[in-house]
C-alpha cells in the first residue's frame, strides 16, 4: 500500500493539522517508509487469531454510582485561552450546524 | 565538599535512616540537592522545572514528623523527580511541547501523589521527548537533556531527564513513563536501574496519555533496592483508573535478598544475533546471564521470534491510540491556540500545527491514517492480533523459565544528532523493549557493563511474569550485588 | 398543510421510519465515567472534574449503575444481551466534545436484537391506509441499546435565537459533558408518523417504569431523531432516507416526520431524487431544512477504548438484574383486567404510570377487590380532573389511598348520595380532611329512615294538591319533580331511591 499525497491531505484533516506543502511532501516520504517496513507484519498467518486490545485479563471495571468532588470553576477555566461568564469562548463555528 | 555535596549520593533508605537519626534533616537533603543541580544541571538540562517552594514545605512537612518523634514513612525526605507528563498541582506539565508550555496542572497524578506520601521530596520536572515520542530526549521543544557520561550524547528517551537527573546524582530516584522502553532504555544508556512495573500494576491516572493499552509508569534509581521501594509507594489499585487491577502488591524489598539458585533464567538468543546489535552489548547480556548461572541460576536459551514483528505491531498500535489520545489538544479548554483564528476549524488546526513538534505530527498522521476508514484491518487489526501472537508466545516461554534475559538497547548512548534525522533507525532502539510493553509484561533494566572502547554504561533487561516483578527483581538484585559496578558518571 | 396531504400521500406511497432515541439517564448520581452529579442547567462549568473537562492525563471509569441500566431496559425490549461487549472512541472533532472523541459503543453494544409492541388507536390508525382504519397493534423491532456520553452545551453569541448561523462566537459549558446517555436503535418497522409517536410515547412509559430517567423532551433527556424514505406502495426497494433532528416533543415527532413523508413524495413526485442528508425540524414554521453539509465524509475512526476493558456478563448477573426487573406497563394493564374487571382502555390509562398505578392499587387494597371499579371510576374522572385542571403532581395531591377507599365505601354503604360524594371529594382534595370527618361535620349523613321520609312525602303531598292531582290523571314525568320537592324537603339527606319509592307508594 503506497500513500498517495491525496491521502496525506485527507489525513490532516481528519486530524486537524494545518501542513505546509514541504511538510506533506515530507511526511508522504515518511509514511511510506514506516509503513513500508511493516510490511512484514502482514505476511503473518493470522488466520483465527483474536485481536488483544489489552495485555491483561481484565474484565467489569467499574465505579460505584457515587458523586466526588470536581474541580472549582477557577481550577477548571484556569487554563483556558479565553473565557467569559464562566464559559470556554470559541471563535465562530463554520461548515456544521448543531452538532455532527 | 562540604556534607551536603555527600548526601547527593545516598540511598532512600540511607537517606531515611540519616533524617530519622537526625544526622541531618529532610530540609538539609533539599537544600543539598538544589546545591548539587546548580552544579551538573546547566550542563545536562535534565530539568523543565525546579520546585523548590514545593520541595521545602514536603521537608518541613518531614522535619516536623521527625520532630513529634513520628514513625518516618519509606521514602521521608527522599529527592525525586518527575517525567513533565506528570501532573502535580503546583507546578506545569508540559511533556516538553509548546502546546502545553504553559499548561497548570490542575489535579494530581495518583502515582505522584503516592509517592509524595511516601516522604518523597518533589524536586522538578524533567525533559523528555515531546508526549513521550523518541528515544533520545531531542524532540523536545525545550532543548535537548545531555548524557551525563558524555555530555555530546543522548541520555535516551523518552525519559532522559528522569534518567539523567537520577545519573548525575541530582535526585534519588525519578518517575518515567514506558510505553516501548521509554524507562527501560535512558535507564540503559545512563546506567540506572530503570523498570517498567506489570501493565495495570501503577495507575495511569494523571500521566499525559501516549498509547493508553501500553503506558505504565516506573521508577529510576541507582539501585535495585530503591527501585522496589518506590514500586512499593505507587503501585496498588486506583478506581480513577480502569486499567489498574486489584492484585495484592507484596513488599518487593522483601525478597531482594533471596539469591538466584534454583531460578530458572532464559536467555533470548534470537534477540542477541539481530541484526543492528552491538558486539558489546551481546557480550555483556551473556556475561550477565554466566554471572547467573555462577549464582545458582539454572540457564538456558530460548527464541521468540514472533517479538521481532513487535516493533511493526508498535509502531501501529502506538500511534493509533496517540493520534486519538492527542485530540484533546485543540485550543480551546487549554493549551497554545493562534492569536487571529477565523472560525474554530481553523482555530483547530493551526494551534495543533504549531503547537506540535515534528515527530508528534509524524506520529498523529501515522495513527490517524492506521486507523481512517479502508485501512483499520489491514494495519491495526492485524497489529492487535500480531500483539496476540507476541504474548501466547511469551505465555510459552515463561513456562519453560522465571525470567527472561535480553539486552535493553541495542547500542550504547549514541551522539545528540545521529539518528535526529532518521526516525526509523531511532525506532529501532526500542526493539528489546517495545514486546514487553505489547505482552504488558515488567521488565527491568540494570547496568552490567561499561563499554570497553567508550566507557558508556551498558543494560541488561530482566522481564518477569505478569505481576511477578519480585522475582524479577530478585535476579536484578543477584545480578547487581555480583557485578558491583561503580556507576558514578563523570559529570555527577 | 402536511398534514393534510398526508393521507393522500400515504395512498400512494409507504414511508419506511426508524428512530435513534437517546435518554440521559438522570435518574443516576453520577456521570458516566467521572464522579460529577447529573443534573439539569446551573451556572456554566460548576459540575465539572479533569475527566469530563477532557484534561490532559485523565482517565474514565464507566459508571457500574449506568451499565445496569442500560441492560435493564434491554430487558425490559426483550433485547439479546451481550455476552462480550465493549466501549469504542468514535473520532471527531468538535467544540461541545471535551476529548474530541465520543467514548461510545461500536460493534459490540450491550444490547442486541429486541422489540417493543405498540398499539395504535383513533384518528391516527387511518394513517395506515393499507390496513381498516380501526384499532391496531404492531411490533417494532429494536436493533440495539448502547451506553455512550452526552456532550457540553453551547451558547451561541451575537447571531439570531441563538443560533449557529450567523454567530459572532460562542460559548463552552461542560456541566452536560459526560452525562450517561443511552441510545436506542429501533428497525425500519415504523410505517407511520403515528406509529412513531406511540413507538417512542411508550419507550418513554418504560424509562419512567424503569426508573433510569425523567425522559423530559423539553429539557432534552430524551432527544428523538428519524430516519425516512419513502417507496412507492408495492415496492421492495428502499428509498433514499434522510434524518431529522430538533424534534422536541412527541407532536414535534408526529408533525416533522408527516411533513418530511410528505416533502419526499413531492419531490419525487416532481421527477426528483432524496438528497441523503440530515434535516432539522423548525417547530414555528413548521418545516424541515437541510443542515449545511460538512465538506468531509465522516470518517470516525472507530477503535476499541484502549482506557477501558471489555465486558462479559455472566448469565448469573442478567439474571440478578433481570429480578429487578419492575412489572411494566403491559403486564400491569394485563393484571388489572383480569384481577379487577377493568375494562382495557381505564387498565391501560391507570397501568401506564408507576404512582398512578401504585396509589390506585393501594386504594383497592384498603377497600376491597369489589370496589376497585369504582376507585378507577373515581381515580379517571374526578381525581384526574382535579389533578389536570391545577396541574397537581399525584405525589402533592392531599387525597392518599386511604382517603379514596373510604370515600369509596361510604358510598357503598349507602351513607351518602353520589352527589353528596363530589362534594366530599372536593373538599378532601381542597383541604385533605378525610371523608368521615367532612360528612361528619356538613351533617351529609343520608336519611335512610323510612318514619323520616315518609312524613316528609306526605308534607309535600298535602302541600301541591294541583301536581298530585296531574299526576294521578297520569303525567307521571312528575314525579321527577316531587323527588325534588322531597329532597329539599330534607335538605338533601333523603336516599334518592327510598324517596322515589315511598312516593310511588303514596302517589299511587
Amino acid at each position: 500500500m503506497s500513500i498517495s499525497e491525496a491521502d496525506v491531505r485527507h489525513v490532516a484533516m481528519l486530524a486537524r493539522l494545518a501542513l505546509s506543502d514541504e511538510q506533506i511532501t515530507r511526511l508522504q516520504g515518511e509514511l511510506n517508509s514506516i509503513l513500508g517496513n511493516i510490511e512484514k507484519m502482514q505476511e503473518l498467518d493470522l488466520e483465527g487469531v483474536e485481536p488483544t486490545s489489552h495485555s491483561i485479563p481484565l474484565r467489569n471495571a467499574t465505579r460505584p454510582d457515587v458523586v466526588r468532588p470536581g474541580l472549582s470553576r477557577d481550577l477548571a477555566l484556569l487554563n483556558a485561552p479565553q473565557a467569559e461568564n464562566g464559559a470556554f469562548v470559541i471563535p465562530r463555528i463554520v461548515g456544521a450546524e448543531e452538532g455532527a | 565538599m562540604s556534607q551536603k555535596t555527600d548526601l547527593a549520593g545516598l540511598s532512600a533508605r540511607a537517606i531515611r535512616e540519616g533524617i530519622a537519626g537526625k544526622r541531618f534533616s529532610a530540609g538539609d537533603v533539599v537544600e543539598a540537592t538544589y546545591a548539587h543541580i546548580d552544579v551538573h544541571e546547566p550542563g545536562i538540562h535534565a530539568f523543565n522545572e525546579l520546585t523548590p517552594d514545593l520541595a521545602r514545605a514536603a521537608a518541613a512537612h518531614i522535619d516536623a514528623k521527625v520532630a513529634a518523634g513520628e514513625e518516618l514513612p519509606p521514602l521521608a525526605g527522599v529527592p525525586a523527580a518527575l517525567k513533565d507528563n506528570m501532573n502535580l498541582v503546583g507546578t506545569h506539565t508540559t511533556c516538553s511541547s509548546r502546546i502545553l508550555s504553559d499548561f497548570k496542572s490542575p489535579y494530581d497524578c495518583t502515582a505522584v501523589r503516592r509517592l509524595l506520601d511516601a516522604g518523597a521530596l518533589p524536586i522538578g520536572k524533567c525533559n523528555m521527548d515531546e508526549f513521550a515520542f523518541g528515544s533520545s530526549t531531542e524532540n523536545s521543544a525545550f532543548g535537548v537533556t545531555h548524557n551525563p557520561w558524555d555530555l555530546s550524547r543522548v541520555p535516551g528517551g523518552s525519559s532522559g531527564g528522569s534518567a539523567a537527573a537520577v545519573a548525575a546524582r541530582m535526585v534519588t530516584v525519578s518517575l518515567g513513563s514506558d510505553t516501548g522502553g521509554s524507562i527501560r532504555q535512558p535507564g540503559a544508556l545512563t546506567g540506572t536501574v530503570a523498570m517498567k512495573p506489570t501493565y495495570g500494576r501503577v495507575s495511569r491516572y494523571g500521566i499525559v496519555a501516549f498509547a493508553s493499552s501500553l503506558d505504565q509508569i516506573g521508577p529510576f534509581s541507582r539501585s535495585v533496592e530503591d527501585a522496589a521501594l518506590v514500586l512499593n509507594a505507587i503501585s496498588g489499585h486506583d478506581d480513577t483508573d480502569a486499567t489498574s487491577v486489584r492484585e495484592p502488591v507484596p513488599d518487593f524489598t522483601a525478597t531482594l535478598g533471596d539469591g538466584v539458585k534454583g531460578l530458572r533464567v532464559g536467555l533470548v538468543r534470537d534477540m542477541l544475533d539481530l541484526e543492528g546489535c552491538a558486539a558489546e552489548v551481546r557480550e555483556a547480556t551473556e556475561m550477565s546471564v554466566r554471572t547467573l548461572e555462577s549464582l545458582g541460576a539454572q540457564v538456558g536459551e530460548i527464541d521468540l521470534p514472533m517479538s521481532q514483528h513487535g516493533l511493526a505491531a508498535y509502531y501501529i498500535i502506538g500511534p493509533a491510540e496517540a493520534s486519538s489520545n492527542l485530540a484533546r489538544f485543540d485550543g480551546i479548554r487549554y493549551g497554545h491556540r493562534v492569536s487571529d483564528p477565523s472560525d474554530v476549524v481553523d482555530l483547530y488546526m493551526r494551534s495543533r500545527a504549531e503547537g506540535f513538534g515534528p515527530e508528534t505530527i509524524r506520529r498523529i498522521m501515522l495513527g490517524t491514517y492506521a486507523l481512517s476508514a479502508g485501512y483499520y484491518d489491514a494495519y491495526y487489526g492485524t497489529a492487535q492480533k500480531t500483539r496476540t501472537l507476541i504474548t501466547r508466545e511469551f505465555d510459552a516461554a515463561f513456562e519453560q523459565f522465571d525470567v527472561l534475559v535480553t539486552p535493553t538497547s541495542p547500542t550504547v548512548a549514541f551522539k545528540i544528532g545521529e539518528k535526529a534525522e532518521d526516525p526509523l533507525s531511532m525506532y529501532l532502539s526500542d526493539v528489546f523493549t517495545i514486546p514487553l510493553n505489547l505482552a504488558g509484561l515488567p521488565g527491568v533494566s540494570i547496568p552490567c557493563a561499561k563499554s570497553e572502547s567508550t566507557g558508556l554504561p551498558i543494560g541488561v533487561q530482566i522481564i518477569g511474569k505478569h505481576f511477578d516483578e519480585a522475582t524479577m527483581l530478585r535476579v536484578a538484585a543477584a545480578l547487581e550485588g555480583a557485578l558491583d559496578l561503580d556507576m558514578r558518571p563523570p559529570a555527577a | 398543510m402536511a398534514k393534510d396531504r398526508l393521507a393522500g400521500v400515504l395512498e400512494r406511497y409507504e414511508a419506511v421510519i426508524g428512530l435513534e432515541i437517546h435518554t440521559e439517564l438522570t435518574s443516576l448520581n453520577s456521570k458516566m465515567f467521572c464522579g460529577c452529579p447529573v443534573a439539569f442547567g446551573g451556572e456554566p462549568n460548576t459540575r465539572v472534574c479533569p475527566v469530563c473537562l477532557g484534561m490532559p492525563g485523565a482517565l474514565p471509569v464507566p459508571n457500574e449503575a449506568a451499565v445496569e441500566a442500560t441492560v435493564l431496559a434491554g430487558l425490559a425490549l426483550d433485547c439479546e444481551i451481550a455476552p462480550f461487549s465493549q466501549f469504542h472512541r468514535k473520532q471527531y472533532f468538535y467544540p461541545d466534545m471535551p476529548k474530541d472523541y465520543q467514548i461510545s459503543q461500536y460493534d459490540l453494544p450491550f444490547c442486541g436484537l429486541g422489540h417493543l409492541d405498540i398499539e395504535v388507536d383513533g384518528e391516527g390508525a387511518k394513517q395506515r391506509v393499507d390496513l381498516d382504519g380501526g384499532p391496531y397493534a404492531t411490533r417494532i423491532g429494536v436493533t440495539r441499546i448502547h451506553l455512550e456520553e452526552d456532550t457540553g452545551k453551547m451558547v451561541h453569541v451575537g447571531g439570531s435565537e441563538g443560533r449557529i448561523a450567523g454567530a459572532d462566537h460562542s460559548l463552552v459549558d461542560f456541566n452536560r459533558a459526560g452525562t450517561p446517555l443511552m441510545e436506542l436503535v429501533s428497525e425500519p418497522d415504523i410505517r407511520t408518523p403515528e406509529e412513531a409517536r406511540r413507538f417512542a410515547q411508550k419507550l418513554r412509559l418504560i424509562m419512567l417504569n424503569l426508573g433510569v430517567s425523567d425522559c423530559s423532551m423539553e429539557e432534552g433527556s430524551m432527544r428523538v431523531d428519524g430516519n425516512v424514505s419513502i417507496r412507492l406502495r408495492g415496492e421492495t426497494e428502499l428509498g433514499t432516507k434522510t434524518e431529522i433532528k430538533n424534534m422536541n416533543s412527541f407532536k414535534a415527532l408526529h408533525d416533522a416526520l408527516a411533513f418530511e413523508i410528505v416533502r419526499q413524495a413531492d419531490v419525487l413526485d416532481e421527477g426528483g431524487r432524496i438528497v441523503q442528508e440530515t434535516r432539522h425540524w423548525d417547530v414555528t414554521a413548521k418545516r424541515t431544512s437541510a443542515l449545511r453539509s460538512k465538506e468531509e465524509a465522516h470518517d470516525y475512526r472507530y477503535f476499541p477504548e484502549p482506557d477501558m476493558v471489555p465486558f462479559e456478563f455472566s448469565a448469573g448477573w442478567i439474571d440478578a438484574i433481570r429480578a429487578r426487573l419492575p412489572e411494566l406497563p403491559d403486564a400491569r394493564r394485563e393484571r388489572f383486567m383480569r384481577d379487577f374487571g377493568l375494562s382495557s382502555a381505564d387498565a391501560r390509562t391507570l397501568s401506564e404510570d408507576v404512582e398512578f398505578a401504585a396509589f390506585f392499587e393501594e386504594a383497592v387494597a384498603l377497600a376491597g377487590t369489589p370496589l376497585a371499579k369504582p376507585i378507577a371510576n373515581w381515580m379517571l374522572g374526578d381525581f384526574s380532573a382535579y389533578l389536570n385542571a391545577g396541574t397537581v403532581a399525584l405525589s402533592d395531591a392531599k387525597v392518599t389511598p386511604a382517603m379514596l377507599a373510604e370515600l369509596v365505601q361510604v358510598i357503598d354503604a349507602g351513607t351518602i348520595s353520589g352527589k353528596q360524594a363530589k362534594q366530599v371529594f372536593t373538599e378532601m382534595a381542597e383541604t385533605g380532611d378525610a371523608p368521615g370527618a367532612i360528612i361528619e361535620i356538613r351533617g351529609m349523613k343520608q336519611v335512610s329512615d323510612t318514619g323520616a321520609i315518609e312524613a316528609a312525602v306526605e308534607r309535600v303531598i298535602i302541600a301541591n294538591p294541583d301536581e298530585v292531582a296531574s299526576y294521578r290523571a297520569g303525567k307521571t314525568t312528575l314525579i321527577g319533580w316531587f323527588v325534588g320537592q322531597v329532597m329539599r324537603e330534607m335538605r338533601g339527606q333523603g336516599n334518592p331511591s327510598l324517596v322515589n319509592e315511598i312516593l310511588v307508594k303514596k302517589l299511587g
